[in-house]
């Protein structure tokens, strides 16, 4: 058993005191924070599901342990939500576009087109969609994200 | 009267967006502990010993579980529905490699895996068999006792006189088609939750038939109704991974064993190791006009079933009945067995015990097609089955519209002109393929309507909810049933101790049966309501309407009266009533000799087309265009249709393109996401579309559309490919090694 330490969290721009262990994974200790839209499939860094944002850069928390995150700002789905309730616009784009099934590995594609947006200059449908290379979906919700993308990143007509 | 539906989104679409649906891996019980198996290395062995009291002296263990010691539980440690071959824990022996032998009760998760890692099994490896035409043989090591020749369910068909439909045939097809095991891969692993409170043993699990697991844990603990209680939540994806009863006998008795509640949430690993897609070997012989006209078919299908029968003793006969196609054809001969290996159980995954066959028939059909100068089109149109013409079951077809879906999905692909053509060094190439499938028969359905003296109205069903929209889709059907408005009707998660019986969600039957259910249920509360009513109702005038909340007559609209006035001029504080659907037939009551009887309520129906390139120097595959369409009977909700058909076949896709679950030495050896690939984003068709075939009928049976276009999308891909090239691949997945290989063996050839 390794030794449990307090640790100083920002996560979705609040302090957070809480114990973790050299060892713990940043994907579980956000789970057993009560932030559970960070999911776990793989647990080897392949499908996305449990993407969070780090000082604005979309990461895999499986495969990263928590301790190499103090002080810096992780978000989660949960804290792209507005103080009242307002959705982030990828969230709105994707509800209205039905960008769902079991929903598993959605909060996760929002991130991962959150990071893609923050990060780029001149962003494009293309360029979302290879973003989310790595964010699987086995129900095949692919399409209807597509269609959020549209709807999210307008493009000049060629 | 036909009720209109909108297309309305789901109705938790913005918690789901958020990640703030409750789903059961997000749960905790006060006090859990948590549960680590420990997992056999060997896929065939007798158990010398297993040495547990190093384990047990860890810190924060609780209890040590194995199967010699399940017996001091006095539980019955055997389950699995049709056999109850399948032990909690190994008992004696393991039959595949990853089944559990023991497990570890600890206060953390990492105390309980520490404590695995220290019990030590000692085995006696036997010889193993993990191909199922193997392990029919006589030299087949036997896995268990009790069934010889390996034998999980052989099923036969005799439909005709076969001797006289080769004598009519001008010429005879045959080939040989297989499919290897795959993963359904859902998203959330496996995961449940278990306690005793008091004396009620209450299961929280991710599984998509709640009654099922009930029936299960009855048995295994020997519990009345009123003292077993299964709750499920949203399901991160099923697929059939999470059909039947899975972890919940083992997280049961760990909590019996335990003393206290516990978790148990598989790695994924183990969750490859718990149940996939059964591998199969089709054998095909075809007897044709020279017009085309199918006249005689012989099929021989072998099934793997793994190491434990789960659902295979009743899957060997359900592909039986679709083992011949959506076609008319007067002779047919069909031996369809399912046999235990060494492997993973393999058990209902989407499309399955249809989507191996398919993969046979349909690609067939194209090289008859080809052989006798037919367009792949025009054969299928002359074969395919009709209202009123007799299948191979020897039962009269209804509502078939194989012709419809056939149109929709040749005129998105073919309309468009020519296929364009490919650069240089690439092929392109369309193909076709049409599917039947039953329906899981017979089953039963009930859901129980309560409304209160505030006019809301909660719906009880053990429906679950898994992504395909069930929640949203069954309460539009309730409000349009009932006349109560939709925002004042809830829908609960699913739990025994509140919804009646339901069979399963699975075998795309959710919104056809308990659509039913509700919909008796509405008749009796509508009957009551016009009862109590009566005298508010002065004129006899114009029919009864139920809207809004209110009954009337269409005659006096003016003189309405709510629901809820009706509850409480009566003094009723709520109205509950109870509706069934049950459906007859099926499986258990064909003829064993000859396979003659109804073995479908109603056959699904679907059609996929798709125009592909294929890139000759690599042999890679890539769908350009993909059209797929399903018989609906009704539509409730266009959007969701749309996902089933979409979904089944981006799904499909991994499986007709790379998935395959390898074994080497009994050893599975790509249990992850690593080396098993599922489809990205980055593989889908450029072009995806689908439609869904409606019943022209005044009040249709609304047909499941949760795996209409899975089982065609291989062989349409299979057919298109070789259009484009003149290849024809017999063995699954389509990967570009294999297409290559077929390329270059062709090269050499000419
Ligand atoms: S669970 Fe982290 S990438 Fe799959
Ligand atoms: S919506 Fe189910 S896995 Fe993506």
């Amino acid at each position: 058993m390794t030794d449990r330490m307090p640790a100083l969290l920002n996560i979705n721009g609040e302090k957070v005191e809480t114990e973790i262990s050299n060892s713990d994974f940043l994907l579980e200790t956000l789970r057993d924070l009560g932030l559970t839209s960070v999911r776990g499939t793989c647990g080897i860094g392949i499908c996305g599901t449990c993407t969070v944002l780090v000082d604005g850069r979309a990461i895999s928390s499986c495969i990263t342990l928590t301790a190499l995150h103090e002080g810096r700002e992780i978000v989660t789905s949960e804290g792209l939500v507005g103080p009242n309730g307002a959705l982030d616009e990828v969230q709105e784009r994707f509800v209205e576009n039905n960008a769902f099934q079991c929903s598993y590995c959605i909060p996760a594609m929002v991130l991962m087109v959150r990071a893609y947006l923050d990060g780029t200059e001149d962003p494009t449908v293309e360029g979302a969609r290879e973003a989310l290379g790595g964010n699987l979906c086995r129900c095949g919700t692919y399409p209807q994200v597509l269609e959020a993308l549209e709807a999210l990143i307008p493009e000049d007509p060629v | 009267m036909s009720e209109t539906f909108a297309d309305i989104p789901m109705i938790d679409a913005r918690e789901r967006v958020t990640g703030a649906i409750p789903m059961t891996i997000d749960q905790a019980m006060p006090g859990m502990a948590h549960v680590k198996v420990v997992r056999s290395p060997v896929p065939h062995g007798l158990i010398r010993s297993i040495e547990t009291s190093e384990a047990a002296r860890m810190p924060g263990v609780r209890a040590v579980l194995t199967g010699a010691s399940l017996a001091e539980l006095g539980v019955d440690p055997y389950y699995g529905g049709l056999r109850n071959d399948q032990p909690v824990l190994a008992i004696d022996k393991v039959r595949h490699e990853g089944e559990a032998v023991a497990l570890v009760v600890a206060d953390t998760e990492a105390q309980a895996e520490e404590a695995a890692g220290w019990i030590d099994v000692d085995f006696e490896e036997l010889p193993f068999v993990t191909d199922a035409r193997e392990a029919m043989t006589p030299e087949a090591p036997p896995i268990h006792d009790e069934w010889p020749d390996n034998d999980c369910g052989t099923w036969r068909l005799r439909h005709g006189d076969i001797e006289t439909g080769w004598a009519l045939a001008d010429r005879v097809y045959e080939a040989e088609y297989t499919s290897p095991p795959a993963s359904h891969v859902p998203m959330e692993p496996h995961v449940a939750l278990a306690r005793f409170e008091g004396d009620v043993l209450e299961v929280w699990t991710a599984a998509q038939a709640p009654y099922m697991v009930h029936t299960a844990l009855k048995k295994t603990f020997g519990l009345p109704d009123e003292r077993l209680r299964i709750k499920t939540f949203n399901l991160g994806g099923g697929y059939g991974a999470k059909g039947g009863v899975k972890i919940e006998p083992l997280v049961a008795c760990a909590a019996l064993a335990a003393g206290c509640p516990v978790r148990l949430v598989l790695t994924r690993p183990e969750v490859f190791n718990t149940l996939g897609k059964h591998a199969a070997h089709i054998a095909l012989r075809t007897g044709v006009k020279t017009d085309g006209t199918i006249v005689a078919r012989r099929v021989r299908a072998v099934f793997n079933a793994g190491a434990y029968a789960v659902s295979s003793p009743l899957g060997a006969g359900q592909a039986m009945t679709r083992a011949s196609g959506p076609y008319r054809i007067p002779h047919v001969w069909i031996d369809s067995t399912a046999r235990y290996t060494n492997t993973v159980p393999t058990g209902p995954f989407r499309g399955a015990m249809t989507s191996q066959l398919c993969w046979a028939y349909e690609q067939q059909m194209d090289d008859i097609a080809h052989d006798l100068g037919i367009d792949p089109i025009e054969i299928r149109r002359r074969n395919l089955l009709s209202d009123g013409d007799e299948f191979i079951t020897g039962e009269k077809m209804h509502d078939v519209h194989f012709d419809e879906l056939l149109d929709d999905v040749t005129e998105a692909i073919w309309s468009r002109g020519p296929a364009d053509p490919a650069p240089a060094g690439r092929a392109r190439g369309r193909g076709v393929a049409v599917m039947i499938k039953s329906t899981l028969t017979p089953s039963r359905s009930e859901a129980r309507l309560r409304l209160d003296d505030d006019g809301m109205l909660t719906a009880f069903c053990a429906t679950v909810e898994m992504g395909q929209g069930a929640g949203t889709t069954l309460m539009q059907m309730t409000a349009a049933y009932t006349g109560v408005p939709i925002e004042r009707i809830t829908i609960p998660l699913p739990d025994t101790f509140q919804a009646p019986f339901d069979t399963t969600t699975a075998s795309s039957r959710a919104t056809f049966s308990m659509g039913a259910a509700i919909k008796d249920a509405a008749r009796k509360l509508k009957d009551e309501l016009a009862g109590l009513a009566e005298e508010h109702l002065t004129t006899t005038a114009g029919e009864l309407r139920f809207e809004g909340g209110t009954v009337f007559r269409a005659a006096a609209p003016e003189r309405a009266v709510s629901y809820a006035d009706l509850l409480r001029e009566a003094e009723l504080p709520a109205l509950e009533v109870e509706g069934v659907f049950q459906s007859e037939g099926g499986m258990a009551t064909l003829d064993p000799e000859t396979g003659q009887g109804q073995a479908s309520v109603h056959w699904h129906e679907g059609a996929v087309a798709v125009e592909i390139e294929v890139d000759l120097q690599t042999g890679k595959i890539e769908v350009l265009n993909c059209h797929g369409a399903c018989y609906a009977g009704r539509v409730i909700s266009p959007t969701r249709v749309r996902q089933q058909n979409e979904g089944n076949i981006i799904f499909g896709l991994g499986q007709a393109l790379f998935e395959e679950l390898v074994y080497d030495s009994g050893q599975l050896v790509n249990p992850n996401l690593s080396d098993y690939m599922i489809p990205s984003i980055l593989d889908i068709p450029k072009r995806l579309t689908s439609s869904a075939v409606e019943s022209l009928e005044p009040d249709p049976d609304v047909h499941g559309v949760g795996e209409m276009t899975i089982p065609c999308i291989a062989p349409a891909i299979g057919n298109a490919l070789f259009a484009a090239t003149g290849v024809r691949i017999h063995d699954l997945p389509m990967t570009p090694e294999r297409v290559l290989r077929a390329l270059r063996a062709r090269e050499e050839a000419s």
